[in-house]
């Protein structure tokens, strides 16, 4: 009876689900997830066993042979012929520059070693950022290193059109010299924040030269209208200050990520206002509404979320404009009226809208209200007038003045149809993939020299007769502003040149017919500006302070609405539209070719190595239904007649998800083809096609992932397309989706709670999981103290005791007691941790087929979970709640991998660290096997040395190229064939801050006394690491601060204080594995009269609803049910 | 059954294992020889490209090691010194000796007639730039494996002095690899640090023994001060895996 009440429970299906196939609980699901790695990952394929034994056969000959030259290969050590100042080998060298970019310059600081740069991170003196860095910066120093980077400039023949000469610098340069005397010379740029190369524009456009900038993805593309509207002298830009604000509503603006410009600021000052570490912190907690088409990471964060079809926002910020204007009092109701009518399509929102507005209006100059910037003009315009309303202008909004006064691609193209250019100059970019609308053919037929300087071969290489090698940024002199134009930033090289390239700044100096050269032109920039720093300051710093203008002046808004402008029609399965959104991998398609962007898990979809057509489940039903018989989709395929998703043998195996392929189409000309992908959280009608993969001339890396999504782009950069047509071409394409991967099933994995219960009791979090119900897990020593349970590792219930971590003959025990303490709260999911944590620890890729088999390597895990109540376990539910959680290994205190290796290779060391020896690593995979986190990653191959397509010919495949070496970290072994690896709490930066410390006190004991030997004495104080001395790479690169990091054993560490709160809490803690990551429980902040309101969060419910089903009858069910969320 | 098995069949067994062992102890006793750090490294002894001579310089002129190897005591490495250090002396001092040639031709470089200025047919790569030579290519006597992360700097100034893993490079005219520096090697030290802890100012004093008079153990009065020293300093050499393997 019991049981089968509780089964009947789970299908009603009120649990956490992690993705479709999760959902769909099918016994071959179950049978998947409950393997060590994925079926097919631990298999050999594609090789017989008899094949297999002669390979082995032969390669122990080839061993045999190799014993006899088993002597001491000679190596030499190389010193300088005279040594660089500042640089002692072994000791990395750190400079300040920064990230150049369309969307503001990202200060940066980079670390160098011999010259060498190896890791980014962001520069704490810029105020914003607070020394956080996005994901593209963590990236883009492999850029520099990419072997399929233009090493040189070359001249394509002029006999074949296919040949191409190289060409030398000076030769460069000559022609340049040369094209500028004959004139008629025009320039397309990308976008750039670059005040230097700005400098030179003007110059070279008062000398007659045509200066246009195009970007396909502008995110400063409203600026200019909104200012035109409002009567601002110039371009205005939205700047928010969310450390100001309490309630937040997006309209379709994903400020937290990639798709809009300042995220990381965005990010740092937005959670910073939902850091909640007491009741009274929860009580000032901000509140984020999220009205959005696709499911972003912001309406991930978001407290609560609508779905709206991008061409409705229209409607909706007019509905809301009247509404906020009803509520202020204004008295204009012939204005409230029209505003009404306008927005009279989304009337079915009302209330939603309503609620809404009022607790937007009840923290009067303290909230703000953030339009997208691929949204029209008119939606900006009212989000200024209501921001303005609500008096938030200059509180948590500034818009910032911009000045534009460059030609658009269009007006070059005219020109060039009038015979006005004899010499196009292509300054990075990449026009011909991304302006699809053009015709380049004709265009290149116009036109005598054209010269594209691009940092590799691309598809505008292919157009162009000259192609000139553009140096990385890590390679130029530049300058720049952020995009809250509060600071000017520096570009300073750390390296010269690695191959025979010039940067675009030199470029356009050559063309100047300057001699001098960038750094002088740098350096000249700064010294004319009025500045207080010297050069040198400035460049040791990396920020100077600017003051920008703003425009806060009231507007009429009867005036500006123009009750005649057509509304987009209300999307339906014949109108649907499609929102192009830049992708996570490549943004425009500038990274790629860039393996760790392309391998790095998209933070919602979890795809990899590709792109995909999202679509909602509403919209996959109906497409379900329409193309039954044409066996198009064959059957049972994502949703079968009853609308349950019935993934099928062929469609899910292995982990390789069946996608199929369809064609969305404008018209005959522009369409496009890629694979479906159901997302839940979309608006019905919307699909979300990214621009930037499926680049046709791209290196090996970037070559044959995902489809090219420009053909929908117009020549205004319009990104919401309606009226498309779908149909499937009966394809299939197999993506790489990590999400399956290491399921954590229905356990009380993150805990969330909202900010009332919070208030109630803030130790909401341990009376949920296992554990809160198991005896305690440390038994009498249960309410010790941390240093106190980290320093001994009582024995607990256990009727043995632990093992003694303590070495040897040491007496005491270690000095420090590592901890990590996550606080889910402060996580957006935005993955730059995953990035920083493969650059610092020489992680490998391993390519889109290995990622197939379940082999990725990365340290951290950004696990996604969906969780909803509105499903009755048939249909696939619509609206949900995302919760984000970055896993890797946990350095558990009575760890069990470490008791099932047999040859010792992960041990415990005395400061808690769970230390993986490498080269004592036989490659067994127990531990792997029994970690029941899943965070150990074993290395299937020789992903370092060999080339992810060559890796099955083992010895015989071909060798990576060395280039990428250059930027591995020295302090990081680079792990080989057969070895099993994790995260070390990156144990190279623990150690060498150890040293530091114990090396300053030493000296200065030395210097200060006088005294030497035992003379000296050393307290512990002196030789212990101070908190937060040491951080980890994923910490770093947060922007906020959600990881902590520190000693245990320190009671006043912030690693202790955020441990001995009431949200911390274990993960699968009832196993007594003793983590020593533990992770701070998520609180959501909800408005109570919201129609969408719930008194606990999604997931939260379903716990509940799971681990405590009623089990006495029928009756006493329900009434459990309406009781609510008590527990 | 009798017939089917001989009778010598019966000392089968004991030659197996007479066999076994002899063959075991054989293998086992050439591993241990041919194949350990104690044999294999120690005694290493190549020709280098310059024939520096440590004991003139560093024993008979006494050098601190310090002037050449200046990183030892801030970096992990103990640096090879560049040709500008070894040239700081010899520019004065046997400037034109045949045996420093591969040396001047690093540090100088481009720099044909030596006065420190680029002329316009000097400059070979027309960059405009002064290049130095090609490095000296010193030959690598002590090398830790690429999975071992040795740091000099915290040894040196922690009262580890250079000879507890290099000997008495004051005493050698060649040098060559004169510690197995095995892991055996390493983590002795590790467990009974006492044994070479010794003043701050003493550490590139090669020579330097704890000054005892004529009745007293040198052992015993080195391991008391090494305690003395590892108590004060609060030394506490790593033993796990951690401390060298990352």
């Amino acid at each position: 009876m019991i049981k089968e009440v509780t089964e009947k429970k789970l299908d009603n299906g009120k649990r956490y689900w992690k993705s479709l196939d999760d959902l769909s609980n099918k016994p071959s699901f179950k049978n998947w997830v409950e393997r060590e790695f994925p079926e097919g990952a631990s298999m050999l394929e594609g090789v017989q066993r008899r094949g297999f034994m002669k390979l082995m056969a032969a390669s122990f000959g080839l061993a045999g042979l190799g014993m006899t030259g088993c002597r001491r290969p000679e190596h030499t050590i190389l010193p300088y012929g005279k040594s660089p100042e500042e640089l002692i080998p072994g000791v990395p060298n750190f400079y300040a520059t920064s990230m150049p970019s369309a969307h503001g310059f990202t200060p940066l600081i980079v670390e160098s070693h011999q010259g060498r740069p190896t890791k980014i991170e962001g520069n704490p003196s810029y105020i914003p950022n607070g020394g956080g860095t996005c994901i593209y910066a963590q990236a883009s120093v492999l850029d520099l290193y990419d072997p399929e980077r233009s090493k040189s400039s070359f001249i394509v023949s002029e006999e074949d059109n296919k040949t191409r000469d190289k060409i030398t610098s000076v030769e460069v340069k000559e022609n340049l010299t040369k094209w500028m005397e004959e004139g008629k010379v025009a320039i397309l740029a990308d976008k750039s924040s670059s005040t230097a190369r700005k400098e030179l524009a003007d110059q070279l456009k008062s000398k007659g030269v045509i200066w246009a900038e195009y970007e396909p993805i502008d995110l400063s593309n409203p600026e200019i209208n909104l200012g035109n509207e409002v009567g601002a002298s110039g371009g205005l830009r939205l700047i928010p200050d969310f450390g100001k604000a309490s309630r937040i509503l997006s309209l379709d603006s994903d400020f937290l990520g990639n798709r809009e410009a300042f995220s990381l600021a965005n990010t740092r000052s937005l959670m910073k206002g939902r850091k909640v570490l007491s009741a009274k912190d929860a009580k000032k907690m901000n509140r984020v509404y999220s009205v959005e088409s696709d499911l972003t990471i912001t309406g991930g964060v978001a407290d609560h979320r609508l779905r709206l079809e991008s061409s409705q926002f229209i409607a909706f910020t007019n509905l809301l404009a009247a509404e906020i204007l009803t509520l202020l009092k204004n008295s204009d109701q012939v204005l409230i009226g029209r505003l009404n009518k306008r927005g009279a399509s989304l009337k079915n929102h009302a209330e939603w809208i309503k609620e809404c507005a009022i607790d937007l209006c009840s923290k009067p100059k303290s909230s703000a209200i953030i339009p997208g910037s691929h949204l029209p003009t008119e939606v900006h315009v009212l989000c200024y007038a209501i921001n303005h309303a609500l008096g938030n202008l200059g509180n948590t909004i500034k818009y910032q003045l911009t000045e534009y006064n460059s030609s658009s691609l269009s007006e070059l193209v005219k020109s060039t149809n009038e015979g006005l250019v004899d010499t196009l100059i292509i300054l990075g970019g990449n026009p011909v993939f991304t302006a699809n609308d053009f015709d380049w053919d004709e265009i290149s037929d116009k036109i005598k020299n054209k010269i594209h300087l691009g940092s590799s071969i691309n598809e505008t290489s292919t157009i162009c007769n000259y192609h000139i090698g553009q140096s990385h940024y890590l390679e130029s002199w530049d300058e720049g502003v952020t995009w809250d134009g509060t600071a000017i930033v520096p570009v300073q090289p750390l390296l010269a040149p690695l191959f025979e390239t010039i940067s675009d700044l030199e470029l356009l100096l050559t063309l100047l017919g300057s001699d001098e050269n960038s750094h002088d032109f740098v350096q000249s920039l700064h010294n004319n500006r009025a500045s207080d720093n010297s050069f040198e300051d400035f460049l040791r710093l990396g920020v100077e302070k600017q003051n920008p203008n703003y425009f806060s002046d009231s507007v009429d808004l009867s005036q500006l609405i123009d009750d005649n402008n057509i509304l987009p029609k209300l999307p339906s399965f014949e109108n649907l539209e499609v929102l192009l959104i830049p992708d996570f991998h490549s943004w425009d398609g500038r990274f790629a070719n860039n393996g760790w962007m392309q391998e790095c898990p998209d933070p919602i979809s979890k795809l990899t190595w590709d792109n995909a057509l999202l679509i909602s489940p509403v919209l996959a039903k109906i497409l379900e239904k329409k193309y039954p018989s044409l066996g198009l989709l064959p059957e049972p395929t994502m949703l079968n007649k009853i609308g349950e998703i019935a993934p099928d043998a062929a469609n899910f195996d292995h982990g390789k998800q069946k996608a199929p392929i369809v064609k969305l189409a404008i018209n005959e000309d522009d369409f496009i083809e890629g694979p479906l992908y159901v997302q839940p959280g979309l608006a019905d009608f919307t699909i979300v096609a990214s621009l930037g993969l499926g680049r046709s001339d791209v290196g090996r890396v970037g070559k044959g992932t995902g489809y090219n999504a420009y053909p929908l782009l117009d020549d205004k950069s319009n990104r919401i397309v309606q009226e498309i047509s779908i149909e499937p071409t009966g394809g299939f394409q197999i993506l790489a989706n990590v999400q399956e991967h290491w399921s954590m099933e229905g356990r009380a994995i993150i805990r969330e709670g909202n900010a009332e219960e919070y208030i109630s009791d803030e130790a909401f979090a341990s009376h949920m999981g296992a554990e809160s119900h198991s005896p305690k897990i440390w038994g009498k020593d249960q309410e010790a103290d941390l240093k106190f349970k980290s320093q001994t590792t009582p024995r607990g219930n256990s009727s043995y005791d632990h093992p003694d971590h303590n070495y040897e003959k040491s007496e005491t025990p270690g000095l420090h007691q590592w901890g990590m303490a996550i606080d889910l709260n402060q996580c957006t999911g935005c993955s730059a941790c995953v990035v920083a944590c493969q650059s610092e620890n020489n992680i490998p890729i391993v390519g889109k087929d290995q990622v197939l088999r379940g082999r990725e390597m990365h340290w951290i895990r950004l696990d996604r979970y969906f969780s909803s109540t509105q499903r009755d376990g048939a249909e696939l539910p619509s609206d949900v709640q995302v919760s984000f959680q970055g896993v890797s290994c946990m350095h558990c205190e009575t760890a069990p991998c470490e008791t099932v290796c047999p040859v010792n290779a992960t041990v415990h060391d005395e400061e808690g660290l769970n230390a993986m020896a490498y080269n004592r690593c036989v490659g067994t995979r127990y531990c792997a096997n029994n970690c029941p986190y899943k965070v150990r990653r074993f290395n299937f191959f020789d992903w370092n040395k060999r080339q992810t397509d060559e890796l099955y010919k083992g010895p015989l495949g071909k060798k990576n190229d060395p280039l990428p070496d250059m930027g591995k970290n020295p302090d990081v072994t680079v792990r080989m064939r057969g070895v099993m690896e994790k995260c070390t709490y990156c144990v190279q930066r623990i150690q060498e801050s150890k040293i530091q410390v114990k090396i300053k006190a030493q000296r200065k004991a030395l210097l200060e006394t006088g005294k030497d030997g035992a003379d000296i004495e050393l307290k512990e104080s002196d030789i212990k690491v101070p908190d937060g001395t040491i951080k980890t790479a994923c910490q770093q690169v947060c922007p906020c601060d959600s990881i902590s990091f520190g000693d245990l054993s320190d009671p006043d560490s912030e690693v202790s204080r955020l441990k001995n709160n009431p949200r911390d809490y274990s993960v699968l803690g009832y196993l007594n594995t003793r983590p020593r990551t533990t992770f701070l429980a998520k609180v959501r902040n909800p408005n109570h009269s919201m129609p969408d309101f719930a008194s606990s969060p999604h997931s939260a419910r379903e716990y509940h609803d799971k681990a405590h089903p009623v089990h006495h009858d029928e009756d006493a069910h329900d009434e459990h049910e309406s009781e609510g969320e008590s527990h | 059954m009798k017939n089917i098995f001989p009778r010598w069949a019966n000392t089968i067994p004991v030659k197996i294992i007479l066999a076994f062992g002899i063959v075991g102890g054989t293998v086992t006793a050439g591993i241990t020889y041919y194949a350990t750090p104690k044999y294999t490294r120690v005694g290493y002894k190549p020709t280098q490209p310059v024939a520096y001579n440590h004991s003139f310089h560093a024993g008979q002129l006494g050098l601190d090691c310090r002037y050449c190897h200046h990183g030892v005591d801030k970096s992990s490495h103990a640096n090879i010194p560049s040709a500008n250090v070894c040239m700081s002396c010899h520019k004065n001092i046997k400037a034109d000796s045949p045996l420093l040639a591969p040396i001047r031709a690093s540090y100088f470089g481009e720099d044909v007639n030596k006065d420190g200025i680029l002329e316009e047919e000097e400059d070979i790569n027309g960059d405009g730039i002064l290049n130095t030579g090609l490095p000296v290519p010193w030959v690598r006597i002590h090398k830790a494996p690429d999975y071992v992360y040795f740091n000099h700097a915290i040894h040196v100034n922690r009262g580890v002095s250079c000879v507890e893993c290099h000997g008495r490079v004051d005493q050698m005219e060649v040098v060559h690899h004169d510690k197995p520096l095995s892991m055996a090697f390493c983590l002795d030290c590790h467990r009974n640090p006492e044994k070479s802890l010794r003043p701050m100012n003493e550490v590139t004093n090669l020579a330097w023994s704890i000054a005892t008079s004529k009745d007293e153990d040198p052992h015993l009065k080195q391991f008391h001060a090494g305690l003395d020293i590892k108590n004060k300093w609060g030394v506490n050499p790593p033993l796990s895996c951690t401390g060298c393997h990352r």
